[in-house]
């Protein structure tokens, strides 16, 4: 494959996302918002540093006594966490506004005849469509960091090495995200003859892939496993060891019963992969506490949710892959 | 310079084109005629390596097009029947974009791009394509056909859309291309325009070629429509007297006996001549109605 025509193609469309008033009014929107929800994510952010403190404060004052249990110190990656709610309700629409019309508007217009009858092969036109999209996204997700970034300084948050790599992680699992439903889109662009159902279509699978599947996979859990078994009476002091043990191996059972059925839908969901991503990467960020109980480092946390990372990556890879077979078969008349 | 080996093209069970043979010669203008549906636009697209044949070869120019479609595309020009831009660039902007795709170097490209606008008299519009009109639209295509200045030119309804200064100006184009030395295949179901400019003409139905040559050959061997009868028109300045003859199947005389047109098996203007001439008659005007292309295609196609 020619690279000349490709990096043409993708040069255009990067050009053409990067200056169109719907990707620029969107991301807009959404850098606004995500830094709205960063503020937000800040001032909790700051109220729990503030109990953290007083807490390790009332614990140092108390000598001799070593507490059972020691709070963790709250990690800045909550105000990411507070950010990615934006990403997954904006910065999918964002990935599907770019995606929906990519193939059919070209297709609409007939600017797609045109554009093969120069000598460019097929596979590099949707290559470059992919790629210049890719970019776009990339660039978007570029300047939310940068701003978040921005806002944390201006709030005196520095920043620790551990906490930036686990905020670069952050964008790269974003813009996985972002790119899964770009390429359901750019998917449903090729099949579909108009861009107006395309993008209804599209908006139907990010409502059941987003909303409706977490539903639905709770459901079905509780359907197989029942409901949660019922904790023991409040005066937890009557209760002998045994039967707290009994409790918690029953506990213990019917969550390991309901797993594989939520794993299941979690899995099929980008939005239940990426919030699982996220959970973990927050927690990874956390600082050492004094009884030397590290919080598990990030590569051990990656190392956990490495099937929801693949489920993320698949969704990308399966959907273009879908939408390079089809638009290779594509008629052109 | 095109050349067609059983071409055949398959949609669904049903063969858009038949085995089709055909040799356009290097200069020729070749217009293609049919009826809708007959798969014109079909061969056209596997012409220009769009498509693939499902049996067959086309050559261009002896490079076989589904083997290197794009060795091919660097030496032909085509405008689609509905040929489309970019809206929200310009007629340059539209045309750069393509232009990279082609072996040009950054002023090459700018250089052919003012050129081709100014002879499509698109020059100094600043507009962007989605809010130009028809005409303009199909004079964006005819400037992005000739972008790469192609060996070969194939143009499906290229005078779609236009107005009479803008069919003239194409006309032009075209002999000049052809002067040249550029090959010109033109699909149109204008009749006017394909005699006016082509010098061969093939006609194609349900997917083959039924009929191929010049306007002369094809109106000798099928211009005469129904049972080989000629007409012939005459006008005086005296009124006609009764014209008689062994050939003549039908006179019909105006009221002012002034004019008569006759349907006849044999040319008689001799024989009217020389009649009239007999009866001190002037003649105003007389003429034999040739057959148009249009009754070429109607006594092909209806065969």
């Amino acid at each position: 494959m020619e690279a000349k025509g490709l990096f043409n193609v993708a040069r255009k469309e990067l050009i053409d996302h990067l200056t169109s008033r719907r990707f620029i009014i969107i991301l807009a929107l959404f850098l606004i918002i995500s830094a709205s929800g960063m503020h937000e994510g800040i001032n909790r952010y700051n109220q729990q540093l503030e109990s953290y403190k007083e807490l390790i404060s009332q614990i140092k004052e108390v000598e001799g006594i070593e507490p059972g249990y020691m709070p963790e110190r709250p990690s800045i990656m909550l105000v990411f966490l507070f950010m990615s709610r934006q990403i997954m309700m904006l910065g999918a629409i964002l990935a599907i506004a770019m995606g929906f019309d990519l193939v059919s508007e070209e297709k609409e217009t007939r600017s797609l005849k045109s554009l093969l009858s120069c000598p460019v092969f097929r596979d590099e036109i949707i290559n470059g469509k992919a790629l210049g999209g890719t970019l776009a996204l990339v660039f978007a997700m570029g300047a939310a960091l940068l701003i978040s970034l921005a806002v944390l300084l201006i709030f005196s948050i520095v920043p620790s090495m551990n906490e930036l790599a686990a905020i670069l992680v952050f964008g790269l699992v974003s813009i996985l995200f972002l790119l899964a439903y770009f390429a359901i889109a750019l998917m449903i662009s090729t099949i579909s003859g108009k861009s107006g159902s395309a993008l209804i279509y599209t908006l139907v699978i990010f409502f059941i892939l987003g909303s409706i599947l977490p539903i639905v996979g709770g459901t079905v859990a509780d359907m197989v496993c029942g409901d949660q078994p019922k904790s023991p009476p409040v005066v937890v002091t009557n209760m002998s060891e045994e039967e707290m043990q009994q409790y918690n191996e029953v506990l213990m059972a019917w969550s390991e019963k309901r797993k594989p059925i939520i794993e299941a839908f979690t899995v099929i969901s980008p939005n239940m992969n990426y919030e699982r991503i996220l959970n973990k990467i927050c927690s990874s960020s956390s600082v050492t506490t004094t009884y030397g109980d590290e919080a598990p480092g990030l590569q051990d946390v990656l190392g956990r949710v490495w099937k929801n990372i693949l489920a993320l990556i698949s969704f990308s890879v399966v959907f273009f892959a879908l939408a390079y077979v089809k638009f290779m078969r594509m008629d052109i008349r | 310079m095109i050349k067609t080996e059983n071409l055949t093209k398959v949609y669904n069970g049903k063969k858009a084109v038949d085995g089709l043979n055909l040799e356009i010669a290097e200069g020729d203008i070749f217009g293609f005629l049919g009826p809708n549906g007959a798969g014109k636009s079909t061969t056209i697209l596997m012409l220009v390596g769009m498509i693939e044949p499902t049996e067959g070869k086309c050559f261009i120019n002896d490079i076989e097009v589904a083997r290197n479609p794009l060795k091919v595309k660097e030496i032909i020009g085509y405008l689609p029947e509905d040929v489309g831009f970019y809206g929200i660039m310009t007629a340059e902007q539209n045309l750069d974009y393509f232009a990279r795709f082609y072996p040009m170097d950054a002023d090459e490209r700018k250089k052919r791009i003012g050129e081709l606008l100014e002879l499509v008299q698109l020059d100094g519009v600043s507009q962007k394509v989605g809010g130009y009109s028809r005409g303009m639209t199909q004079r964006l295509g005819l400037a992005k056909a000739l972008l790469n200045d192609p060996e070969v030119l194939f143009l499906d309804e290229p005078t779609a859309n236009l107005d009479p200064e803008g069919v003239f100006q194409y006309r032009e184009l075209i002999k000049q291309l052809s002067d040249e030395g550029k090959t010109i295949f033109v699909s149109s179901h204008i009749l006017s325009e394909v005699s006016k400019v082509c010098n061969t003409i093939g006609i194609i139905s349900k997917g083959t070629l039924i009929a191929r040559g010049t306007l002369e050959e094809l109106k000798n061997e099928f211009g005469r429509v129904g049972a080989e009868n000629l007409r012939i028109i005459v006008e005086t300045i005296e009124p006609l007297p009764e014209i008689e003859h062994g050939d003549i199947i039908n006179a019909a005389y105006s009221e002012t006996k002034r004019k008569v047109i006759i349907e006849a098996k044999s040319d008689l203007r001799d024989y009217i001549s020389s009649r009239l001439l007999e009866e001190g008659v002037k003649i105003k005007e007389m003429r034999m109605e040739e057959p148009t292309l249009e009754d070429v295609f109607l006594s092909v196609y209806r065969r």
